[in-house]
């Protein structure tokens, strides 16, 4: 069995005070909330106090927040919702599929170009914001970790109605000054799989895109110990974030600026752009797959972008939309965890399997 | 001029291939290569910036690649 000295996946298992909220919130979460019983009472406080205390840790009002047991339909609810027949739905190249996707069922688009940095065009943007229409506003993107400065963008939408997409930067970037509807994603505060939060601020603007009856806004289906869970793994981020940022930043420095003296490497966006824990970076003539096989049978779990490890096998559009090279790829995600001593491994571990690679 | 035949082969074959035969050429000589993989473009792109020679697209999955400096 390989021992694995490293998980620089994106996703990273509960810490242990989230997996023990969750297994007492199995025991003390279980009824329907819905129903008349003491056990369903119990279960309305239970989420109630999730919510607030989520509420507040993303900086939005209780009022505000819905829960989603599929994150995946989070972009559809937030973007789709503040969307209408005649709008434009303004995005950028670099977005995620599932926004491609909801671009192209509802026909009318703008794309918005980046810069090689992975920086929107504000040009582009402006010339957009002259029709109506939904911006879909990535804070940070998952592939690259390169942010936005989206006060300054939602300024350049001018009328357009915002929904920020936050499910990978988190708690990390501000929400800007102006927003109608936000999404989150519990993964991205290290919190369980399986739990989107939409925020609606613009209530007005903002109607259910699927079929329903009544005034709720969302199915009400989530799972209670998932939601507990992810309000405890929330509120314990936060207290560990101050020290966290300013030491996954250096940690992220070194990582680059170590594995910038290979011959022939592509990093993707700057640090002082992008999220203190994401790092993607394509090496010049290896193939990704063979990169991703290395580090993991050295014990380092890593992501990658290069078509060889995508399902349609195309490479990233991401990559491709930033101008940067798409095989050799791999993305490495810092975690809590994550230690001074593993970083010096994993850059080690690469520098050995690329010169490797290239040799053979 | 020197013909690279690619068609079929995966990135990053088509760019090893390239920089393996611009490596014997004179600044100022180019390559002709044929890929269809659909990474070729973008990472032929992204190569020709990091390694400071030049490329365009000179038909569909054709591309001409010229050497602009010395090794």
């Amino acid at each position: 069995m390989v021992h694995i000295t490293g998980n620089f996946l994106a996703e990273s298992p509960l810490s242990p005070k989230a997996r023990e909220a969750l297994a007492d919130a199995l025991d003390q979460g279980w009824s329907d909330q819905g129903k008349i019983a003491h056990s369903a009472a119990r279960a309305r406080i239970l989420r109630d106090q999730a919510m607030e205390s989520l509420a507040q840790g993303l900086k939005v009002r209780p009022d505000e927040l819905e829960v989603l047991g599929e994150p995946a339909l989070g972009h559809f609810y937030a973007i789709g919702g503040l969307l209408r027949a005649k709008d434009n739905l303004v995005h950028s190249s670099v977005d995620r599929k599932e926004i491609f996707a909801l671009a192209r069922t509802h026909g009318k688009m703008i794309e918005i170009p980046v810069d090689i940095s992975g920086r929107m065009e504000f040009k582009s943007l402006q010339k957009a914001a002259q029709y109506s229409g939904v911006f879909a506003l990535q804070a940070a993107n998952g592939e690259t970790g390169v942010t936005q400065s989206v006060d300054e963008l939602v300024e350049t939408a001018g009328n357009l109605r915002v929904s920020c997409d936050y499910s990978i930067a988190g708690t990390r970037v501000e929400l800007p000054t102006k927003w109608d509807s936000a999404f989150f994603d519990a993964r991205s505060w290290q919190g369980p799989q399986g739990i989107g939060l939409v925020a609606i601020r613009n209530r007005s603007a903002w109607q259910n895109p699927l079929p329903h009856i009544g005034a709720l806004r969302t199915p009400q289906s989530a799972s209670l110990p998932l939601l507990i869970c992810a309000a405890v793994a929330l509120e314990e981020w936060l207290e560990d974030e101050p020290s966290e940022i300013k030491r996954l930043r250096t940690l992220s420095a070194e990582l680059r600026e170590d594995l910038r003296s290979i011959d022939n490497v592509d990093i993707a966006g700057d640090l002082s752009g992008s999220l203190p824990h994401i790092t993607s970076m394509s090496f010049l003539y290896v193939e990704g797959e063979e990169l991703l096989r290395t580090l993991e049978t050295a014990g380092f779990s890593v992501d990658s972008g290069s078509a060889c490890t995508a399902e349609d096998l195309q490479p990233s559009h991401v990559l491709a939309a930033m101008g940067l090279l798409t095989h050799g790829n791999i993305r490495i995600t810092l975690h809590h965890s994550t230690t001074a001593v593993q970083i010096g491994e994993l850059i080690e571990a690469v520098k050995s399997a690329v010169t490797d690679l290239r040799a053979s | 001029m020197k013909e690279i035949n690619c068609l079929g082969k995966r990135c990053p074959l088509p760019i090893i291939e390239t920089a393996k035969a611009i490596k014997e050429l004179h600044p100022g000589d180019s390559v002709h290569l044929l890929a269809d993989d659909p990474a070729t473009e973008v990472d032929l792109r992204a190569w020709a910036r990091m390694t400071g020679n030049q490329m365009r697209v000179s038909a569909p999955n054709e591309f001409l690649i010229t050497k602009s400096k010395v090794d």
